[in-house]
């Protein structure tokens, strides 16, 4: 019985150093993934590689032998030996709710950061081209790409920036409403305060850049595509800037009041935004107090992360939720996929078709006797197992193969045999089941598949 | 007949306001056009009541202090529709509503509010009321935009930047907002005042003398407002204030002339 396993390191269990080492480039994601699927262990496979994560899905005969080869398969990348708890894995429905968290980016290291289900895409349209995805990891992650979407519809996951410069910049449009043509001025050179100058950038405001070295205002303002201005125009350039971002090493504030009054009244009273970036702070704390002049340092913009990262926690119970909901959802498919219901549909399908047949035909022999109806409804059933034989014994022995599921979904499509039915029937008709089919449904049953070492 | 179509404008008003209010404070994507559209209907019912209540031809229009008031909460509520069109500024509703609800129901208490005898009235009468009353619409969008403002900044200053921060228009928006409409209202207010002037000396009368110095005092706050964002460049939080009190004295007129209504008929 095939089932899904899952090998890899995260942000959660590697540094980076450990996690670089392993990093595919997306280009020879194919090339990897055939170089893995020649060891023969895999029936399909699929590998994800993010500056986060490098995880190898795959489904086997053999979950647990496939899982000991991954892992020396990674093992073998890592040169120098690693701790076995950098590894991690997961088998059956663990491994499928796995997935479904890493795509709906429950599991990501900013959670509900969106670039993830972009990743996991690719990682999969690069396994089909590899042509290393086959029915159960294609319909494994489709379903994981439509668990994120509604995650991402039905919770507020991903509402409320958490960076401190996107946050910068959302403040800065509550202020000034549109941002284009407006002035920044980044005042030092740190790196937060050019990270931020450049999120401001993107939205459309011009860029000077001051610094008490000129060469590094210089450099910053070919970087982020702005404009230096000498240190001692800063007077000046703070009456026309509409945001500042200080981020200076200056162990003094460099805003003081007394220059700032002086500027306020320059730029007669329009606004002011000054974000602070800068530790020990450039701003002394009394400017905010001025008209029009708003300031926040970064303990500021820390807290309003915070906060929206914990409004994300709220909604990642919600989604929680969900994920397990399209889990079920895709065990209930997967147990459909076992032969025995599927075979009791079967007979089910063409039994039934044979009595309505029968039920029509017989009003219409007003003079057929019960003997009569006795041979025609055992024509009837002989009928049905004469045409289902052959169908019969060719599942049933299709079944053992590898692609066996490809079977017999092949066979519930073509007679339109529903999931929930089956799965229904295989239960209330108590159906003697071979103990490998129903592996995934026990595992989904106890919750745990851990491999113990 | 009359007094159903007067609850029912109430009640709509009233529930557009809690409506507004909930979606400002939860906040939440799906419903945000249920309250604007209850305010509509609140409108509609408003225009129904307006129609109802209309004098019938001969008789002079606008001539009670309840009519007066009436029209004009029934304006504020159009001009908001229409501001909304140009700002996005639909959350204002918020405010627009209570105070659109304020004014109606006030009319309503001055129904007994006597008419201005029909020997004074005249073409300068009507003139200086329809000029107030709308330059009043003008200044009441003014006042939403400056308390908004001041909600709004007092918010961002005190970092406290979900939830009602997020839904409510940029600072900018706001004052400019703010600005515009007293640039509109304040030529309304100078004409409706040159106009009442005339019509007093003609009428003859010099009574309405408290009523005369709040409009005013009024009119003064917003040639202040107006010179010094114009000429020193205010903006903001002191702007807003300022609106937002000769708002309240245009109110305080409002008020010296039913309380002269009815005392009059007392």
């Amino acid at each position: 019985m095939r089932d899904f396993v899952v090998v890899g390191l995260s942000h959660r269990t590697a540094p980076v150093e450990v996690r670089e080492r392993l990093a595919v480039a997306p280009e020879r994601l194919g090339h990897e993934l055939l170089q893995l699927a020649s060891s023969g262990r895999f029936d399909e496979a699929l590998l994800i590689s993010t500056c986060n994560r490098v995880e190898l899905y795959a489904t086997s005969a053999d979950p647990v032998a496939a899982a000991h080869s991954a892992r020396e398969a990674f093992a073998g990348r890592l040169s120098n030996p690693v701790p076995d708890d950098v590894l991690y894995q997961e088998r059956g429905v663990d491994a499928i709710r796995h997935v479904f968290r890493v795509a709906s980016s429950l599991d990501s290291l900013v959670v509900g950061e969106p670039q993830i289900l972009g990743q996991v895409k690719e990682a999969f349209d690069a396994a089909k081209g590899a042509g290393t995805v086959g029915t159960l990891l294609g319909r494994c992650f489709t379903q994981a790409f439509a668990t994120a979407k509604r995650v991402r519809h039905e919770t507020g996951i991903a509402e409320g920036t958490v960076s401190v410069s996107s946050i910068a910049c959302e403040l800065a449009k509550k202020i000034f409403g549109n941002l284009e043509g407006r002035r920044t001025l980044l005042l030092g050179a740190g790196e937060m305060g050019e990270s931020a100058a450049r999120s401001l950038r993107q939205t459309g405001t011009q860029l000077h850049v001051v610094n008490r070295s000129e060469e590094r205002a210089q450099r910053l303002a070919e970087v982020c595509g702005g404009r230096a201005v000498p240190y001692e125009r800063l007077s000046l350039e703070l009456a026309d800037a509409d945001v500042v971002i200080a981020s200076t090493a200056s162990e003094k504030f460099i805003l003081t009041p007394e220059l700032m009054k002086g500027v306020v009244r320059t730029r007669r009273h329009r606004p002011l935004f000054i974000i602070d970036i800068a530790v020990p702070r450039d701003v002394d704390p009394r400017v905010g107090n001025m008209d029009n002049v708003f300031v926040y340092d970064v303990d500021d913009l820390q807290q309003v992360a915070e906060e929206n990262l914990s409004v994300r926690a709220r909604e990642a119970a919600r989604a929680e939720q969900i994920v397990e909901e399209e889990v079920e959802a895709f065990l209930s498919w997967r147990r459909s996929l076992d032969l025995a219901p599927t075979i009791v549909a079967l007979r089910e399908r063409f039994g039934q078709i044979a009595t309505e047949e029968l039920e029509r035909a017989l009003p219409r022999l007003a003079s057929a006797s019960a003997s009569d109806r006795a041979v025609l409804e055992a024509m009837g059933r002989s009928l049905v197992n004469k045409l289902l034989h052959q169908p019969m014994t060719q599942l049933k022995a299709g079944a053992g193969e590898p692609d066996g599921s490809l079977l017999i979904d092949a066979v519930r499509r073509l007679f339109a045999l529903s999931e929930e039915e089956s799965a229904a029937k295989g239960v209330s008709t108590g159906e003697p089941k071979d103990a490998s089919v129903t592996q995934l449904a026990a595992a989904a049953a106890t919750g745990s598949t851990g491999e113990s070492k | 007949m009359k007094a159903g179509l007067f609850i029912a404008t109430a009640l709509l008003y009233a529930i557009a306001c809690v409506l507004y209010l909930f979606v400002l404070t939860r906040g939440s994507n799906r419903a945000q056009r249920v309250p604007g559209t209850v305010f509509v209907a609140a409108l509609g019912a408003h225009l129904a009541f307006l129609l109802l209540e209309a004098p019938a031809t001969g008789e002079f229009p606008l001539a009670d202090i309840a009519q007066v008031l009436s029209v004009s909460s029934f304006g504020i509520g159009i001009a908001f529709l229409l501001a909304s069109y140009r700002f996005d500024v639909t959350i204002l509703g918020a405010f627009v509503a209570p105070l659109s609800l304020m004014l109606f129901l006030a009319s309503g208490l001055g129904s007994s509010y006597a008419p201005v005898p029909p020997r004074v009235q005249s073409v300068m009468l009507t003139l200086h009321i329809g000029a107030n009353v709308v330059g009043l619409i003008a200044f009441a969008l003014a006042f939403v935009a400056g308390v908004a403002y001041l909600v709004q900044e007092g918010l961002l200053r005190r970092r406290r930047l979900s939830g009602v921060f997020q839904r409510l228009p940029s600072l900018d928006v706001l004052d400019t907002m703010g600005l515009r409409a007293v640039l509109v209202g304040f030529p309304l207010l100078t004409f409706g005042m040159i106009t009442g002037t005339f019509w007093l000396l003609r009428a003859g009368g010099s009574e309405f003398y408290v009523s005369q110095a709040l409009g005013l005092v009024a009119w003064a706050i917003f040639a202040g407002v107006i010179v010094l964002r114009v000429a020193a460049g205010w903006q903001g939080r002191k702007a807003a204030l300022g609106t937002m009190m000769g708002f309240l004295f245009t109110l305080l007129v409002l008020a010296g002339y039913a309380l002269r209504a009815a005392g009059g008929q007392a």
